[in-house]
This record gives C-alpha cells, sequence and structure tokens, in this order.
C-alpha cells in the first residue's frame, strides 16, 4: 500500500479543553496499524485542506486513540469546526517515540510547556498504569494562564501517583491560584532530580526547552538522558518531503523525539 | 544500498565489448519499439534530455544539461498521489502506474550518482511506488565524460568523470573516438544487447579507457577539498560567509535547488475540483531558499535569508550523517544556473582557509 495512503477515522468525542485547543478522540479503520507509542504523531487531515503533524494525546483507549489539537492553521482550523460523528482522515503512526525503555526502573521527571503536556499525556498514563516499574516520577507543567492547563480534571488522578508541579506566568482570572507564577525553569528546584538516576522528558516550545534542559544540566543531570521532542513543519512524515530537515536530521523520522545531546547546539534550533 | 535492487540481477558474465558508434546507435534505435528512449538532445544554445525518435538526434558529446535526466524522469517535478472523491463515502484511489519502459541513454557519472542518492530517499524504509516503479522500469546507460564543464567538480566528489560503480545501472559506455567501450552491468541489459559488430573488449581497450580518464581528469579547473569538510562547515555556522554572500548575492529563487539532481523536497498539495466533489493530491519539488518552507505556527526555523541558504549548502557540503555520504555530486549546476553566481566551492574555500 502507498504509505501516504490515509486512513478513515471518525470524531467519537470532542472536549473543549481550553479557548482554542480540543481533544478528539477517533476511531480508525482496520487499515491503521495498532502498533503506537507514547511520543509519535499521526498526520491528521482532511482532503482539499492538506496534513498537519499531530502527537498522540492517548493511545488505545477503548478502540480510539487521542489528538489533542490547538486551531492555528488551515488544517487545525478546519478540524476545529468538525462534529462528533464527522470523518477525518489519518495516517502513520510515525517517528521515534518517548524511551519508555530508558525510563524504566529510574526515577522520571516530565516537563510539559503549554500544548506539550499533550505528547506526554500517554507517558502519564503508561506511569499510572505500571507504575512500579518506575522511581519517583513528577511532572512539572507550565501554562501561560489558569485557562490555558490541559486535562484539569485528570490532575487529581495523576497527583495520587505522581507529584504534580504547576505554574502559569501570569495569574489572570483573579480565582485564587495555590501554585506558582513564573516561567517553568522556575519549578526546577521544587524538584531534585538524583542526578545518575533520573531521565526526564522535556516539551514544549523551542525556546522552554532551550532553558529548561540548561536548567536540569546546572542542577548535575547529563545531555544523554535528558529527551527533548521537537516541532517542524512536514508533509510526508517519511522522511520524504524534507520539510523537517535539522541539520541533517529528519525530525518525522528520526525523532520527534531526540536525546537532548544530539540536537543541542545545531544550526537553525533553539536548542 | 543504492538501486536497492531496481536493476535486478547482475550481468552473469563478463560483457564488456568495443563497439562502433554507428552500430551502438543501430541498436538503440531498435529499442524504441518496446522503450521510451531518452537522451540528450541539441535544442537551439543547449542539451535537453527528451524523448529521441531517432538515434541520429542524440547529442553525446554534450556538457552539461540544465536539468539531470535521473532526477527529471525518476522524480516528476509534480506527480499526484491520489485522489480523493467526497460522496456518500469518500473514495481515495491511486492513479495507475505508469506501464512506461523508458531507457535514459548518455547520463553523466555524476547524474547516475545523483539517481544513487535519491534511491536514499525513496527507496529508504518507506519506499515510495512511483518512485520504485520507474525506477524498475528504467534503464540506465551512462555515459563517462571526456571533459569537465566550467563548473564541474565531481572528480573531487568521486562521482566523475568516470563511473566507477559497478552497480544500480545498466551500461556504460566510454567514449572511444569511432567506437563505445560498452560495459554491460545487468542480466536484463545483457539479454537485450545484440548490436553488430561488436567485439570482445580487451586489455588494449581498458588501456584506452584508462587514457580516456586521465585525459578527462586534466580538464578539471574546480575542485573542493573535501577533507574534513563537512566538519569545517558544521563548527562555523556563524562564519561571515554565510551572512555576507546572503545579503549581498542571494535573491532566494530557488534556482540552486531546482537544477540540482538530489534536491528531493517536495510540497504536498490539494487541490480541490470546480465542482468540489473530488481533491487531486500532488506533490511537485519545493525549495528550502523558499521563505516559507520551514515556517511552523509560531515561528520560521529558517525565517533569515542565511540560514536559508547555509541549509542549501551544508545540506551539499556537510550533514553527511543523513545518508553516509556528501550531498552534491559535483555536477555544478548550482553555480552555472545562480543568476548572480553563488559558488558553494567558494564559500567552502573562505571557511576551511578561516578567511572572514
Amino acid at each position: 500500500m502507498h504509505p501516504l495512503k490515509p486512513a478513515k477515522a471518525v470524531l467519537k468525542n470532542i472536549r473543549q479543553e481550553t479557548a482554542d485547543v480540543k481533544t478528539y478522540t477517533v476511531q480508525v479503520d482496520g487499515a491503521f496499524s495498532r502498533e503506537l507509542s507514547p511520543g509519535q504523531f499521526n498526520m491528521v487531515g482532511y482532503p482539499g485542506v492538506g496534513e498537519a503533524p499531530i502527537s498522540f494525546s492517548s493511545l488505545w483507549e477503548d478502540g480510539c486513540i487521542g489528538h489533542t489539537v490547538r486551531s492555528v492553521g488551515a488544517v487545525t482550523a478546519f478540524i476545529d469546526k468538525l462534529a462528533e460523528g464527522d470523518e477525518l482522515l489519518l495516517r502513520g503512526p510515525y517517528g521515534k517515540g518517548w524511551p519508555m525503555d530508558i525510563a524504566k526502573g529510574r526515577d522520571l521527571l516530565l516537563v510539559a510547556g503549554g500544548l506539550g503536556l499533550a505528547p506526554l499525556r500517554p507517558v502519564i498514563r503508561e506511569v499510572l498504569q505500571s507504575r512500579d516499574s518506575f522511581g519517583t516520577v513528577s511532572l512539572l507543567c507550565g501554562a501561560r494562564n489558569e485557562k490555558n492547563l490541559l486535562f484539569t480534571d485528570e490532575y487529581e488522578a495523576w497527583r495520587k501517583k505522581i507529584s504534580l508541579f504547576l505554574t502559569v506566568d501570569e495569574a489572570v482570572t483573579g480565582e485564587p491560584w495555590g501554585h506558582s507564577v513564573g516561567l517553568i525553569t522556575g519549578l526546577l528546584d521544587r524538584v531534585k532530580p538524583d542526578t545518575a538516576g533520573t531521565c526526564a522528558f522535556v516539551v514544549g516550545p523551542e525556546i522552554m526547552m532551550r532553558f529548561v534542559c540548561r536548567g536540569l544540566m546546572l542542577r548535575g543531570m547529563q545531555p544523554a538522558d535528558i529527551f527533548v521532542s521537537l516541532e517542524r513543519r512536514m508533509k510526508c512524515g517519511v522522511a520524504q518531503c524534507g520539510h523537517c530537515q535539522h541539520a541533517g536530521f529528519f525530525v518525522c523520522r528520526d525523532g520527534p523525539v531526540f536525546p537532548y545531546a544530539q540536537v543541542t547546539g545545531l544550526m537553525d534550533g533553539m536548542l | 544500498m543504492y538501486g536497492n535492487g531496481m536493476t535486478g540481477a547482475p550481468a552473469s558474465r563478463i560483457s564488456d565489448f568495443l563497439v562502433p558508434k554507428a552500430s551502438f546507435f543501430r541498436w538503440l534505435d531498435s529499442l524504441r519499439e518496446s522503450f521510451s528512449v531518452v537522451g540528450p538532445v541539441a535544442e537551439e544554445d543547449r542539451t535537453v534530455f527528451r524523448e529521441i525518435a531517432s538515434a541520429d538526434e542524440l547529442h553525446m558529446e554534450y556538457a552539461s544539461t540544465m536539468l539531470s535526466p535521473g532526477k527529471v524522469y525518476l522524480y516528476s517535478p509534480r506527480e499526484d498521489l491520489f485522489r480523493i472523491s467526497f460522496g456518500k463515502d469518500l473514495t481515495i484511489e491511486e492513479p495507475p502506474r505508469s506501464p512506461v519502459q523508458r531507457i535514459i541513454a548518455g547520463i553523466h557519472a555524476c547524474d547516475t550518482h545523483a539517481v544513487f542518492y535519491l534511491d536514499r530517499t525513496f527507496l529508504g524504509a518507506f519506499r515510495d511506488p512511483l518512485y520504485e516503479n520507474r525506477r524498475s522500469n528504467t534503464m540506465l546507460i551512462a555515459l563517462n565524460c571526456s571533459a569537465a564543464s566550467r563548473n564541474c567538480f565531481c572528480s573531487s566528489m568521486g562521482a566523475g568523470p568516470f563511473l566507477k560503480a559497478e552497480k544500480g545501472y545498466d551500461m556504460l559506455l566510454t567514449d572511444l573516438e569511432d567506437a563505445y567501450l560498452v560495459e554491460i552491468r545487468t542480466e536484463r541489459c545483457r539479454v537485450l544487447f545484440n548490436a553488430d559488430a561488436t567485439q570482445s573488449a580487451d586489455a588494449e581497450v581498458f588501456r584506452r579507457k584508462e587514457e580516456k580518464e586521465r585525459s578527462a581528469l586534466r580538464t578539471f579547473t574546480k575542485t573542493i577539498n573535501t577533507d574534513g569538510l563537512d566538519r569545517a562547515l558544521r563548527e562555523n555556522p556563524e562564519h561571515p560567509v554565510w551572512g555576507r554572500t546572503a545579503d549581498e548575492r542571494c535573491l532566494s529563487c530557488a534556482n540552486c535547488v531546482m537544477v540540482c539532481p538530489t534536491c528531493f523536497c517536495h510540497d504536498v498539495v490539494d487541490e480541490l475540483s470546480m465542482d468540489m466533489k473530488t481533491v487531486r493530491r500532488y506533490r511537485e519539488w519545493d525549495a528550502c531558499q523558499d521563505a516559507r518552507f520551514a515556517e511552523v505556527h509560531g515561528g520560521n526555523f529558517r525565517a533569515r535569508r542565511t540560514a536559508r541558504l547555509r541549509q542549501f549548502v551544508t545540506h551539499k557540503l556537510d550533514q553527511t550523517h543523513q545518508y553516509g555520504v556528501f550531498g552534491t555530486v559535483g555536477c555544478g549546476r548550482c553555480i552555472t544556473w545562480c543568476p548572480t553566481g553563488i559558488d558553494l566551492t567558494e564559500m567552502a574555500k573562505a571557511i576551511q582557509t578561516r578567511k572572514a
């Protein structure tokens, strides 16, 4: 079969996360691979509109997969207008996800900025399901303000098994905010990574990852123990269209999750 | 690696012949019955590769073409991927695969290497069925170059002027004045070859081939030192040559990319029909020199022209970890067709000699 041929998917559920972010739970037809791992992505789209790379915010749950999408471009603005029961097309999964095998048996530090929480959600789900396979697990989560926090109704369940630290750039609602205000790097001192035994997964805007990774190294972590997920323009997902090339890497195939050591200091990047 | 089996089994026995040119072209002409034969044809002031109606049209002593035949005929500038129809059910159809059996005759060593490069992109972990179909339906008759053009630096890249690879193509020609040395590489070509008046190529013929190669090598005026080249570029992303060339000369016209035989980037475009009932999804060549090529929501990783020029040049002269080879075959087209004459070999030299 043509590697770019999309599979049909039906929107089973749409949940409004924030003003411009929704989580779409979709059922896909048999042509779609069942082998998914946290951190991978699909090319999601609709004929006439095009396709965009979107990471999984949930893997198989009740026969469905989840994508959490912010409406910002042509493709995502189209998806934003769809209703439950509507069809869309997707193909995948593509790319290398989070190295769960490396994280197992160690402490795991998850750092998410904004929509970056979406590709970490399958990691959190896996940790919750096999909690004994990991050491201390902490999640540092930042957002522009309280209104931009994702998956807020799940935090309580997460907190029972992992440590969750929240921060917002500014608090805007006037409601009591019992968490930090400021950049996410300000949370790094709240966790004390056991520098030899900790593995960190970091995802968010590239400029945020730059400073988080540097902050982690200042606190003794090794570049080889830090993993980041990159975002680039993609048209194919299969290392052929060339749009996602980053100093010789195909982000779609060699990433989107990379060991920090592999992508730090590359031209045209911020890490 | 290259070819990935696209050319079938290697020739089952040594098949090297000395063939009078007239005889060779008669044989080539006879193939037009079952093949679309493409070759270099002189058109006004330049040579282009196109289908021939007779071998008499061929201009085998051509210097360099604007577009490489491998890229044009194996990886089309624009081609349909799917036709999608909205209806009661959404249907996605693949266009029928082209049944055309083609011969590309007279493809230079550099352009043959460029095909091997495209193989790495389109026949890697994900195989592109359109490219694969054409690659396996195309016989490549390569031609060793007798002389370099002004901008050729293939000899520095190990991609010419004589083709050293022994697989991934079907036949290799060396011009020996009134005859060709014909070296047949694949079984499918061997069974097809029935030119008359051939004789087995003996040691003397190969001695003449070596002499030809030495004479061709003497014609090069452009060179590049590949020793540590990738590292030198990687370690100097802020060298002034990048910004200066981009600011003073680069027009972001993307000519360099369009004429490059190894540039594989493309866009995928959805075109809605006027009645809004079908969508044609096609791909077409795209260029990293386009300002929006690396744009994402909220940013553009190569918004600066300097970054875009550096991307093209480093993709050719650095970034060797991508496929384990340099991205250039030294054909020099990007130099020839740059409206302001930007020369990547000169940029590399500036960095290698640490001149500002």
